[in-house]
């Protein structure tokens, strides 16, 4: 164990091009992923947080089911549209980066809107009859929202890249881990490990750690100062 | 001028029953009652924050600024959030030294104490000229020294903009020091106004007397 941690420690210093390509599609898809997702779930978790109207229960209700959407359910979703029978298969976008990134967008969206959701709808009564009361226009009125809401968007944005980042079943199916092309960090772990190359798997999975150690210190970074600078 | 259709019930339960208020422009007149008498509820009416029952309430066109209950500031600090209701930053540094928060014009909003942000969030409304000002229990949160700077601001910004104040206050001493006339509720009723000597001091309605004797004790 001790020699494998040692060897795994100078593979990712000794800059191989396996793990260059690797690590590289890893960040490549997932920030792909992560800030689509991040654009498309913003609007709508304000829009469910602040909004009023018909069949919003239901949407919300929808939206937290979607959170627990299996990545293999969703990869399995995915592979059967862009497959070879399947409705998407002229765009060709089985075994792609592209397509791992939409089955990722697929599978996070629904977290960003259900973290932004009912951060707004906490904090939205209060400045909506604060600008009201102000005469302030319902655009501007947004645009305070925005500013009120922004350590939340990026809290939210940095759970959604680690959320991507440690994805593994969705993007197997769809990308289906191809080396050179669309093997990611995840799944290269799984597959050096099935070959017994535990020395490539341990090294990868320190960078994926390593990653993750950094997003969650921004994370709570971005907490402490949201309850300081206010 | 005269607001009409004052009405609003919850869950069935009728809050407030007003079927018109006559307001003077250059007056202040200060609303009091008990817990749910329905004094927040004509606040939110008058300004046009909350829906009601059955149709709208009608008022003239006018401008109206409204302070609700919950003071809220903005993540930003105590400068920008006044330029949010205008953008004139001599005058907004002029009422914020009004409520004695002129060498706090650049901390952070989020920061000030519950009193402090009442403060705020008045001179930050004031910042506007309204025809129409209501303000929701606008120094529950103040001492007594932040309460009177406050008073004497809207009195000034009265006497400037000529407009009509509606102060809902549950005190009686806060009713007799600002308002030129006093409205009482009582479960979600009109029972008396006028000026602060005859209802305060010398009421022939039982209720309002039995109310003011309470609260003066």
């Amino acid at each position: 164990m001790e020699t494998a941690l040692h060897k795994a420690i100078e593979l990712i210093f000794s800059g191989s091009a396996l793990l260059e390509d690797i690590v590289w599609v890893t960040v490549r898809m997932s920030l792909a992923s992560s800030l689509t997702a991040l654009l498309i779930g913003v609007p709508f978790g304000v829009l469910f947080g602040s909004g009023s109207f018909p069949g919003k229960r239901i949407l919300v209700v929808i939206n937290r089911t979607l959170m627990g959407l299996p990545p293999v359910v969703c990869g399995l979703l995915c592979y059967l549209m862009f497959c070879g029978v399947g409705p998407l298969r002229h765009l060709e976008l089985l075994y792609t980066v592209t397509g791992m990134v939409i089955a990722q967008i697929i599978l996070i969206t629904p977290i960003v809107i259900g973290m932004m959701e009912p951060f707004v709808s906490g904090i939205y009564p209060d400045i909506r009859e604060t600008a009201r009361g102000m005469g302030i226009s319902r655009i501007k009125t947004l645009g305070l929202l925005i500013n009120e809401s922004r350590y939340q968007i990026f809290s939210t944005y940095l759970m959604a890249l680690s959320r991507a980042l440690a994805e593994v079943g969705a993007v197997s199916m769809v990308g289906g881990a191809i080396a050179y092309k669309t093997n990611v960090m995840t799944t290269a772990i799984m597959n050096f490990t099935n070959m017994g190359n535990f020395t490539t798997a341990l090294a990868l999975g320190i960078i994926l750690l390593a990653g993750s150690l950094v997003i969650n210190a921004a994370v709570s970074l971005m907490q402490g100062r949201a309850e300081t600078w206010c | 001028m005269v607001l009409r259709n004052l009405k609003k019930s919850y869950n069935g339960r009728c809050v407030l029953e007003l079927d018109e208020l006559s307001l003077e422009k250059g007056k202040i007149y200060a609303v009091i009652g008990a817990n749910g008498s329905g004094k927040s509820t004509l606040a939110k009416l008058a300004a046009g924050v909350l829906g009601h029952d059955g149709g709208r309430t009608e008022k003239p066109d006018l401008s109206i600024g409204y302070m609700p209950q919950k003071s809220f500031a903005f993540r930003m600090s105590l400068r920008k959030n006044m330029l949010i209701n205008g953008d004139d930053a001599q005058r907004a540094q002029e009422l914020l030294g009004a409520l004695k928060l002129g060498h706090l014009s650049e901390a952070k909003a989020k920061r000030l104490s519950g009193g402090e942000t009442a403060r705020m969030a008045l001179a930050r409304l004031l910042m506007r000229d309204y025809e129409l000002l209501v303000l929701d229990e606008p120094s529950s949160a103040m001492d007594i020294e932040s309460t009177l700077l406050a008073e004497r601001l809207i009195r000034d910004y009265r006497d400037r903009t000529g407009c009509a104040v509606l102060i809902v206050t549950h005190s009686i001493n806060q009713a007799e020091r600002i308002a030129d006339e006093v409205l009482f509720l009582s479960e979600g009723r009109l029972i008396e106004r006028g000026s602060p000597e005859k209802l305060i001091k010398h009421s022939e309605n039982e209720i309002t007397r039995r109310f003011i004797e309470f609260y003066s004790k």
